[in-house]
């Protein structure tokens, strides 16, 4: 009898203790936690040297460059090295997109068509530059999960497109931290079967602010293939010049 | 003249079997020779119908009316209004069996995997079917219930190219109104078959989907029609044309260039076809038979030493020559209605695999005997077949029966 009473004793602390387990770490709204990583990402504005790695079985090659970023919509990307591809940039002003070919001397304006196309010969495409905030706008999220990792708490994010959203993605699934630092994204297909990888490999001080220093774009259906984006130096919330966005900086540089 | 003919026919005819060997051989040479030009006469008959019908049936229809400067730049900034008027009367008077209003304009299809361009088709799927056959040559899923549909049918092989399915979601870029992007995300609800550049460029959605798409209210691109045989196309056109000056409106001839063109092309190559093989005919025929008429000689001496005029002379051999191209002509036509008529169901072309479709061709020709074609072609090798053989009958009816006598 006084066992019986002792193990109910029990599993009442047990069922209590779960419940204030609970209480103290409330599930985060998944929105805003996207959002969050999105500021931390961008911020209102940003800054940054980078450098790009686009890795292929048999090659792989280095590219640096500078990015600007202003807004949810305003992006210009410059390529500084290798000299081969020094020069050429990509301007993104509210859903428009132009690249400048210093070859060529020409601006061009990419026609929808392009938009999938790949970005310099790396995993990543026109839209995912341009069209980053997708993710918040054109999906609902739902916490799926959450782990921790060290100190940290890691929230899984499943984001599904919205009905009649004009998105090709099943779903996409998101890593955030709970500080706002985006930690991977895989991009389903509609039969829930991974497409591209996102991970972040690295997370730093960078500006001021931890942030996800290396990220990795792997496409599941080809062995060897991977994009490796690093941020070498980053500044934030930096009021930026107004000639700094437009067609006339893309063609003739004044930064 | 009777009595002659009664005395000649006879005569004639016996002496074709004189020497069975080489009439066989002339005739087999008369009758394979136009089994030949029979014979592809109505292959290429069946072919240019069936690259004709090919086009015409999947989307182009007899004719089309369009915007001006729709065909050059096919976006919504070419629109035209509804039909009205008396556009609208003579489109649904007899003079027109059937029309369809699309809104066709070029577009993006965007998958998981991949992005292609193609042409998005808002259609009414009742009308369409009136006119195309495509919304019938549904292999997966369904075709469009409604102008309002909001699925999306593609190609087969469009398809298989974007690793996409029936059920699943595609996104569709085209310009809209404004000239700005618009983007949309469309289930796919059935797979066509057709000849594969068809399933690469067409996917069809209903039209109100279309309109509400690019946001041009009710306006239209295209109306395809098709005329009742009775009807003279270029009439029809000519009066749509008065009706509504300021739109562009075509005949199948000049929309789709390559049917028209293999069609004629046709009909040139076997009048082409048909002096070849008569040259060829010809020289086998006037051989044999000037050989036939110097073995003779004796005998056409005598024959007018007993009293027979040259012309009668000249009027047997003749007639001998008739008899033989007319019995090779009529082998040829039984040869030419068997080797049609073994093709009851048509001929598959289906090992020629896709690459019959390059040069317009359907899948399945169906050769048809045309009794006009047979009875035209077979008259002129049976007539310039006897012309030719007058020169070895002139060459019988000269000899001197003194000479001829004289000889062994």
């Amino acid at each position: 009898m006084i066992r019986k009473a002792a193990l109910i004793l029990l599993a009442t602390a047990a069922m209590t203790g779960l419940a204030s387990a609970d209480t103290t770490a409330p599930a985060p709204n998944p929105d805003a936690l996207l959002r969050a990583a999105f500021d931390n990402w961008r911020a209102d504005s940003s800054q940054a040297d980078m450098t790009m790695t686009v890795h292929r079985p048999d090659w792989e090659r280095h590219m640096e460059m500078k990015t600007w970023t202003q807004g949810d919509d305003d992006a210009l990307v410059r390529f500084t090295a290798p000299a081969k591809d020094a020069g050429n940039a990509t301007l993104k002003k509210g859903d428009e997109t132009w690249v400048f070919n210093p070859k060529l001397n020409q601006v061009i304006k990419l026609p929808a068509s392009m938009l999938a196309q790949s970005w310099m010969g790396s995993d990543f495409s026109y839209n995912d530059l341009s069209k980053a905030n997708d993710l918040l706008t054109e999906y609902t999220h739902k916490l799926t999960g959450s782990t921790k990792d060290g100190p940290h708490t890691v929230y899984t994010i499943d984001a599904i497109p919205k009905p009649g959203a004009p998105v090709v993605w099943g779903k996409r699934t998101v890593r955030v931290r709970e500080d706002g630092i985006m930690l991977g994204e895989t991009y389903f297909d509609q039969d829930m079967k991974p497409v591209r990888i996102m991970t972040t490999e690295k997370v730093s001080m960078i500006g001021g602010r931890d942030y996800p220093v290396v990220m990795t774009m792997r496409p599941e259906d080809e062995e060897g293939k991977w994009t490796r984006i690093e941020t070498k130096d980053a500044t934030f919330n930096q009021s930026m010049p107004g000639y700094l966005f437009t067609l006339s900086n893309l063609q003739n540089p004044r930064n | 003249m009777m009595d002659r003919l009664r005395l000649l026919l006879p005569l004639a005819w016996r002496n074709l079997w004189r020497n069975p060997r080489r009439t066989i051989i002339t005739v087999l040479v008369v009758s394979v020779g136009l089994w030949s030009i029979l014979t592809f006469s109505v292959l290429l008959k069946a072919w240019s119908v069936s690259s004709r019908d090919t086009t015409l049936k999947l989307m182009t229809g007899e004719g089309q009316i369009h915007a001006t400067g729709y065909l050059d730049d096919p976006t919504v900034a070419h629109r035209m209004t509804q039909p009205a008027g008396k556009l609208e009367n003579i489109l649904s008077s007899s003079a027109v069996a059937a029309y369809t209003k699309r809104l066709r304009i070029a577009a993006i299809v965007q998958s998981e995997y991949k992005t292609l361009p193609m042409t998005l088709v808002g259609t009414d799927p009742a009308r369409e079917r009136r006119l195309s056959v495509l919304p019938d040559r549904v292999r997966e899923g369904r075709y469009l219930d409604g102008p309002a549909d909001t699925g999306i049918v593609l190609g087969r092989n469009l398809a298989r190219r974007l690793k996409t399915r029936v059920g699943k979601r595609v996104v569709v870029m085209a310009q809209d109104e404004k000239g700005k992007l618009a983007e949309r995300a469309f289930k796919v609800i059935g797979l066509y078959a057709a000849p594969q550049q068809t399933e690469d460029q067409f996917a069809f959605t209903g039209l109100k989907t279309a309109q509400a798409f690019t946001g041009i209210g009710t306006d239209i691109t295209e109306i395809a029609f098709v005329t009742p045989d009775s009807q003279d196309i270029a009439d029809v056109i000519a009066r749509m044309k008065a009706s509504s000056p300021g739109r562009d409106i075509q005949s199948w001839k000049t929309l789709a260039p390559l049917s028209y063109a293999v069609s004629t092309f046709f009909n040139e190559f076997i009048l082409m076809w048909l002096w070849i093989m008569f040259a060829l005919m010809a020289i086998g025929i006037v051989n044999t038979q000037l050989m036939a008429v110097f073995e003779r000689i004796r005998e056409f001496g005598l024959l007018q030493a007993l009293g027979m005029r040259p012309r009668l002379v000249l009027m047997e051999v003749t007639l001998e020559s008739a008899m033989l191209i007319g019995v090779g002509v009529g082998l040829g036509i039984a040869m030419s209605v068997l080797s049609v008529q073994a093709f009851p169901n048509g001929i598959d072309l289906g090992f020629l695999g896709r690459g019959a479709e390059l040069v317009g061709a359907g899948h399945i020709l169906y050769p048809k005997v045309d009794a006009g074609d047979f009875a035209l072609y077979s008259l002129i090798v049976w007539t310039l077949g006897v012309v030719a053989t007058l020169w070895p009958a002139r060459r019988a009816s000269r000899v001197s029966p003194v000479e001829a006598m004289g000889r062994f």
